[in-house]
């Protein structure tokens, strides 16, 4: 008898570390929050979008919250929310993290109370109290496409500048990073990345920081924000400055922001993934995770409605931590730009 | 017949009072602060109002700006009967009032702040008329003074006649001045008393309010004196002496406050000051305090009596001179110092140094002898603590349902008991209490008296610092009186009267030879 | 000596001193980086100073009456915001938008003063309030929608580029006059305005200020309108600056303002200021700030910290100099 325990217990024990594969239950009962950096930006609206279309679509029974903190109050905002919806025993909260580790006690009292934490957009980079993160792309893919286009743009050669946000800005720096990885290749032995200047992701600090470039370096021939602010505060920046025939500009970008700038040559190609899939997503990884579909182990799979199946993987830009890829994603130039603003 | 103008009388012409009180009488509460005051002020004319502190001078002052409003009686400006309600109303008047401390603006320069009472002087600033401008009433008192420099460097003088200056441009009539010399030098007080004619030639009334009685003799006309809120005498000055006058101020007949307390066998030294100093706040004040002994500090406001208590505590202390407790030379540098010698402080200002009201009762009381009460690792002993302050609840009779609420929600008298039972829990030898009785009523002042002599009694030597005189004869053994940051003499109990502490108080040793 | 004290303002002291340091500053980023010093150059900070600075116009005469107003960022968010929303549905020409900015600013700035004159509630906590009020107002209002150049009619758009009138190969921008033009006219309105000097009067004795007959409510309650259109104003030429606005605009100008309004010699507790100073102040901030982007040896982190040392200092200066001032008078007098 105790032996038949003991292996029972023993098969219990594998089961849960062991990868599982799940169609997620419709109709199920699931209370989830989706907390943005902060409201009211287009980017984090549309993450909204894709969550509700999939809320619909699975037929929760639970709630869905979209709450986030006022753009002044956004790292303490959303300490407070993650550590509020925790005491309301909701199941999962979707966070795309604008407090860097300073989050992780909260994410982690939360883990302990019960509260899942899916990071999507932006991880905690430490990974601690992250059940998982849903990745936009991979962020080596965003390092050669965002090398690519400053390639194509630049006609192969010359200087180069980056204008990203904030110093300390985790997917950023990451993407920042992998970019220069591929610099390294044969193929862009001609590209000079020659400075690296930040804008805090606010519009006139984006703008002086671009003009500076402009005056910094005489023979810099394309300037590449992968921020979306960063991108449109440095297309307007050398609009005003009627530079555009000059100096290109390039990077990640949201359509409806950017369709002047692409259709008058000023950023003839930008890059960016959709967040309405991106919020989709995410909710299909949660709702599975509430509904005890997965586990949120490694292999574990998601089956994401329209967008088909997804696994889970171990993070390679973090140790220790767990990341679903969605990608891919589209560039955008005067062909396909004015359909994708609408 | 004709009589001729009797001689002193400075004016042939009759003048009407450009303003009157009739039976003015204001309360607050239960206290009455004036009690049927009739005055008339004459223009051209200094009328000083003189009394002891308390006597009703300030709400005489407040009514007068409008900044309360009398119970009954009435008002009237010249001639006409009037309310008023604000200071600008008063203003309106031509009446306009400055004080003790001048209430100028520092980063305007002198002419603007002359000026800045003016609202119907157009829209734009013309600065080179309104320098002139300045420049013409500065002449008119008779003073130099640069309208284009700024308030912030103006001596307190100064900024006084700054404060004139303004009334002036106002046409003002009638000009109340508070203890305008409290802060002034010598000097300064000349110059002053040179405006003050000027003022009376341009026909202003001033009514000057002072403590010092020589200033009055020199410079008023009429003098009237109040006491306890009521109006005592009005007489011209040349029917007034020095003597009359103090008597009037005081009033009381001295038997009231019999009920003297038999003298203490007074036991060893336990505190000796020599001329201790403090730079241009007090000097040279010396004194032996004994075991057992009350000490009490008397004089006016303004006398820094305060100042040397709070030097003997360390809060300012003195910048020379000796103190020795119980024989032993000491410096006494900080509130600790004066702790580490048993020297304990009850201050007048409840609020500012002496309880934190939104605590409760027993940690008040606890807060300088936490020492005692701390237990293994350094935690505090609730329980003794709460004890602690309960035999001092019984001791002191705080009327308080416990001690855990807050000292806030405490009366007055019961707040003052609970700051003593603070700083007798530091079994102190050396008390000073500084205006024991401020503003607790009748009961409660009788037994924080008994409370002062009990502990006497029990050994412990005692300063008081008290500008009530009946307090002062009632709980001394010895009185020290001070004048403007001078000791003046110390009296021993057996000879000191309400008459001869106030002549010394207000300067007039040439009374009490006579 | 004595005659040169006694007739010295100390806020002249203040102006002279200031424009020292502003040209030190000039001069060793001159030696520091290449081709610094440039009609462009100037016309750089000139046009990103002419932000800042009507928010330091209002920010300075607030300060004066001894109040703050925190809230001047999330206003330059909110005029730019919906300003530029109703131009996407009706394109004003710029007088009916101007007024349009000023009104909005206006009517929020009312919305403080209320509560700090009359509710006399401190202004500290009232516009931390109303900072966070104001955002969460964009937030709800804006729907997560951006304002983009396209919406806006062309006049605004070309707005940053519209030059007045050119000095040599300096180009004088419209948006610079017309922050300039604030500056001059408030400078005016502070030196000769009878009214006006009632800020002053308010803010360097509050009691005396009472005794004088003064007003002070009012006073308090016009400096936070007055706060509140400037930033209106700041919020247009936000609007027309950068063209795409989200609810982030503005987002921290507060602090920006107070910097400028402090290094340029307005006492933080009230009475004393010039708007000469604040103009000099803004400039000194920014170009501070715009140059340590271009200077390489300086990294990210350090721009923060060298703009608050530069506040600190700013405001040891004022006070050692308050203190020396009135010393130095007592010696003379």
């Amino acid at each position: 008898m105790l032996k038949i325990r003991a292996i029972v217990a023993f098969a219990a024990v594998l089961i849960s570390s062991v990868s599982v594969t799940a169609d997620v239950q419709k109709g199920g009962t699931a209370n989830l929050v989706l907390l943005p950096k902060f409201l009211g930006i287009l980017p984090f609206d549309q993450a909204r979008r894709g969550a509700e279309e999939a809320h619909k679509e699975l037929q929760n029974k639970g709630s869905l919250d979209y709450i986030g903190p006022t753009p002044e109050n956004s790292v303490a905002g959303q300490i407070e929310m993650l550590t509020t919806a925790t005491t309301q025993k909701k199941n999962v909260v979707m966070l795309s993290n604008n407090a860097g580790d300073q989050i992780a006690a909260a994410a982690e009292a939360a883990q302990a109370a019960g509260t899942k934490v899916v990071t999507w957009d932006s991880p905690i980079p430490s990974g601690k109290g992250e059940t998982v993160f849903v990745a936009q792309v991979d962020f080596g893919s965003i390092g050669v496409v965002m090398a690519d286009m400053a390639h194509s743009i630049m006609g192969g050669s010359g200087d180069f500048a980056i204008l990203s946000a904030t110093p300390d800005a985790a997917n950023q720096n990451a993407w920042i990073a992998a970019m220069k990885e591929t610099l390294k290749g044969d193929k862009y032995k001609n590209l000079k990345l020659v400075d690296t200047v930040y804008g805090d992701d606010q519009a006139e600090k984006s703008y002086n920081a671009a003009l500076a470039l402009v005056d910094k370096h005489k023979n810099m021939k394309l300037i590449m924000a992968p921020t979306s602010v960063g991108i449109v505060a440095a297309s307007k920046a050398l609009q005003d400055e009627k530079l555009c025939d000059k100096i290109k500009v390039s990077g990640l970008g949201v359509p409806a922001e950017m369709v002047s700038y692409t259709m008058n040559g000023c950023a003839p190609e930008f890059a960016l993934w959709s967040f309405v899939d991106l919020g989709y997503l995410t909710y299909y990884t949660s709702y599975a995770l509430a509904t005890s579909a997965i586990k949120g182990n490694i292999g574990d799979e998601v089956n994401a409605g329209r967008m088909g199946k997804f696994k889970i993987e171990a993070d390679p830009g973090r140790k220790n931590t767990k990341r679903i890829l969605m990608g891919p994603f589209t560039v955008y130039n005067k062909k396909n730009v004015e359909a994708a603003a609408k | 017949m004709i009589s001729p103008p009797l001689a002193g009388e400075r004016s042939t012409i009759v003048s009407h009072p450009i303003l009157e009180l009739r039976h003015i009488s204001k309360s607050f509460g239960m206290t009455a602060a004036m009690a049927d005051v009739s005055i008339a002020i004459l223009p051209g004319q200094v009328h000083a109002i003189v009394g002891e502190n308390g006597a009703g001078k300030s709400t005489l002052i407040k009514i007068l700006t409008g900044v309360h409003q009398p119970d009954e009686g009435e008002m009237l400006v010249d001639g006409k009967q009037m309310q008023i309600r604000s200071t600008e109303d008063a203003q309106k008047h031509g009446i306009a009032a400055i004080f003790q401390e001048p209430m100028v603006f520092p980063d305007l320069d002198v002419a603007e702040n002359i000026f800045i009472s003016h609202h119907n002087l157009g829209l734009v600033m013309n600065w080179a008329t309104q320098y002139q401008h300045a420049n013409e009433i500065i002449a008119r008192l008779g003073i130099t003074l640069d309208p284009r420099r700024l308030a912030n460097g103006l001596t307190l003088a100064e900024q006084q006649t700054v404060e004139i200056a303004r009334a002036l441009s106002l046409n003002v009539r009638a000009l109340i001045m508070d203890e305008p010399t409290a802060s002034l030098s010598a000097h300064e007080v000349d110059r002053l008393v040179q405006i003050v004619e000027a003022l009376k030639m341009r026909g202003v009334a001033v009514i000057y309010i002072s403590h010092r009685l020589e200033e009055i003799f020199r410079i008023a006309d009429t003098v009237t004196v109040m006491r306890d809120g009521k109006h005592i005498s009005t007489k011209p000055i040349s029917q007034v002496t020095q003597q009359g006058m103090v008597r009037d101020m005081v009033g009381r007949s001295i038997n009231h406050f019999s009920m003297k307390v038999a003298a203490n066998a007074h036991g060893e030294k336990i505190l000796s000051v020599r001329n201790l100093t403090r730079d241009g706040v007090f000097s040279d004040v010396s004194f032996d305090l004994h075991i057992g002994e009350v000490l009490c500090f008397a004089g006016l406001i303004g006398s820094r009596r305060t100042d040397v208590g709070l030097a003997l505590f360390g809060v300012e202390p003195a910048t020379s001179g000796y103190i020795e407790v119980a024989r032993q030379p000491v410096t006494i540098d900080s509130p600790q110092s004066a702790l580490k010698y048993l020297i304990a402080y009850v201050s007048e200002d409840r609020r500012k140094f002496g309880l934190a009201l939104n605590m409760p009762i027993f940690a008040n009381i606890s807060l300088p002898s936490l020492k005692k009460l701390l237990r293994l690792f350094g935690l505090i002993d609730r329980k003794a603590e709460i004890a602690m302050a309960e035999s001092h609840r019984e001791r002191l009779s705080i009327r308080t349902p416990n001690v855990t609420i807050d000292v806030g929600k405490l009366s007055g008298g019961n707040q003052q008991k609970v700051m003593l039972a603070k700083w007798l829990e530091t079994e102190p030898r050396i008390l000073i209490f500084d205006e024991p009785t401020r503003g607790i009523d009748i009961g409660a002042k009788t037994e924080v008296h008994n409370i002062i002599r009990e502990l006497a009694i029990r050994g412990v030597a005692i300063i008081v610092i008290s500008s009530d005189l009946p307090e002062v004869l009632m709980l001394a053994d010895r009185v020290l009186v001070m004048r403007e940051g001078r000791q003046m003499g110390i009296f021993d109990i057996s000879e000191a009267t309400q008459e001869n502490i106030m002549a010394l108080a207000t300067g007039q040793t040439a009374a009490m030879s006579q | 000596m004595n005659v040169l004290l006694r007739n010295f303002h100390p806020q002249t002291l203040r102006v002279i001193t200031l424009a020292v340091v502003l040209l030190l500053v000039i001069v060793f980023f001159v030696s520091q980086i290449d081709n610094y010093f440039s009609p462009r150059t100037l016309n750089r900070i000139a046009s990103s100073a002419a932000v800042i600075l009507p928010i330091a116009i209002g920010q300075a005469i607030v300060v004066m009456t001894r109040n703050i107003d925190l809230s001047v960022g999330s206003l330059v968010g909110i005029t730019a915001y919906v300003t530029g929303d109703i131009l996407a549905y009706a394109p004003f020409g710029p007088f009916l938008t101007l007024f349009i900015a000023l009104s909005i600013g206006a009517l929020c700035g009312a919305f403080n003063g209320v509560l700090v004159a009359y509710g006399r509630v401190p202004s500290i906590i009232v516009t931390l309030g109303t900072l966070a009020l104001f955002r969460t107002f964009l937030v709800e209002y804006s729907e997560a929608r951006t304002i983009t150049t396209d919406s806006l009619p062309k006049w605004v758009v070309e707005l940053p580029q519209t030059t007045l009138f050119s000095v040599g190969v300096l180009e004088v921008r419209v948006m610079v006059i017309v922050a300039l033009v604030a500056a001059l006219i408030f400078s005016l309105a502070l030196w000769k305005l009878r009214a006006a000097r009632k800020f002053y009067a308010v803010g360097s004795n509050p009691d005396a200020a009472i005794m004088a007959g003064i007003n002070s409510e009012r006073v308090v309650f016009t400096a936070f309108v007055l706060s509140g259109m400037l930033a209106g104003l700041a919020g247009l030429i936000f609007l027309a600056r950068f063209g795409n606005i989200t609810v982030v605009a503005g987002l921290g100008f507060e602090l920006k303002s107070i910097a400028a309004v402090v290094v340029g010699g307005v006492n933080i507790f009230g009475g004393s200021g010039t708007i000469l100073g604040v103009v000099l102040g803004t400039l000194l901030v920014d170009t501070i700030d715009n140059s340590l982007i271009r200077w390489a040896i300086v990294s990210e982190f350090w721009r923060e910290a060298l703009l608050g040392i530069l506040i600190m200092t700013a405001v040891a200066v004022d006070t050692f100099m308050a203190r020396s001032y009135v010393q130095l008078r007592k010696l003379v007098a």
